[in-house]
């Protein structure tokens, strides 16, 4: 994939220690506007599940009234999703091994995000 | 959420796509319009009503695929203000089948697509060796679609 606008954005992304994936996914529909996986890997399914998760945060830090969600993480057994959303429907998120450095990934998907508002 | 199926190895994959995919209704149907199982209706004439509709986008869009893609389009997707459509053909082999899903802002249609992947892997996997009948259009369609009916909504 990448081959569209947003590929150096998501091609800095994979690049950090650690990153098996980088996804700008739809947060409505759950599907996958652009990417970068590694062989074998299951977008469509990280997309859907992260991008519903991610909305169900984003309603719930509303309704306790805690403003936008800035940041998620979910880690796992073997590996950890991280994401962040802006104004817009879009959600970009990375799947990371699980000993990969939370706050370097931090600060560049909040970087990314504002190259692509 | 009431599920009723006319063939009993159906039900499982469909309980399970519906509760996971977090669908409002669900209606599995043969190309001819005839049912075979249904979630989340509660009357016979709202089934009935979805499974001709069904079967006849299912069927335009197919020939409409097939005249300017060479093959039928497999999968169509409608978006409401409140409410979804997710119309998608279900090979099986032997036995083909629609299965009609409408979802709301609970889900999304990433998610009904990649839960639709699992259900038919699901149906293929519990799918008899023989199929108990294949579905008639002749003098017998009528008398199968309102024992199907019956069946479903335990008036058989």
């Amino acid at each position: 994939m990448t081959t569209n606008a947003f590929g150096s954005v998501l091609e800095t992304l994979t690049r950090q220690r650690g990153v098996r994936a980088s996804l700008i996914v739809s947060e409505t529909d759950g599907l996958i506007v652009d990417a970068t996986l590694r062989v074998g890997q299951d977008g469509d399914r990280v997309a859907a599940l992260a991008a519903s998760l991610f909305r169900k945060a984003r309603l719930s830090a509303a309704a306790a009234r805690l403003g936008d969600v800035a940041f998620m993480q979910m880690d796992a057994e073997q590996g950890r999703i991280c994401a962040v959303g802006g104004k817009s429907d879009l959600v970009l998120m990375v799947v990371a091994e699980p000993t990969a450095n939370v706050g370097l990934i931090r600060v560049e998907l909040l970087k990314a995000l504002e190259t692509l508002a | 959420m009431i599920i009723a199926t006319v063939e009993g190895w159906v039900e499982a994959p469909l309980a399970r796509y519906v509760e996971e995919a977090r669908a409002r209704l669900a209606l599995l149907l043969h190309p001819s319009g005839q049912v075979v199982a249904q979630a989340g209706f509660t009357r016979s004439t709202d089934v009935m009503t979805a499974c001709a509709l069904a079967a006849a986008v299912h069927a335009t869009s197919k020939e409409l695929g097939r005249q300017v893609d060479g093959s039928g389009f497999r999968v169509l997707h409608h978006g409401g203000t409140d409410k979804q459509l997710h119309l998608a053909a279900v090979d099986l082999g032997r036995v083909a089948y629609i299965c009609l899903t409408v979802f709301d802002e609970e889900s999304s249609l990433g998610l009904v697509r990649m839960y639709f992947g699992d259900l038919c892997r699901e149906l293929a996997a519990a799918a008899p060796e023989q199929p108990a009948k294949g579905p008639s259009l002749g003098l017998d369609f009528e008398r199968e679609l309102n024992h199907n009916l019956s069946a479903l909504f335990g008036r058989a």
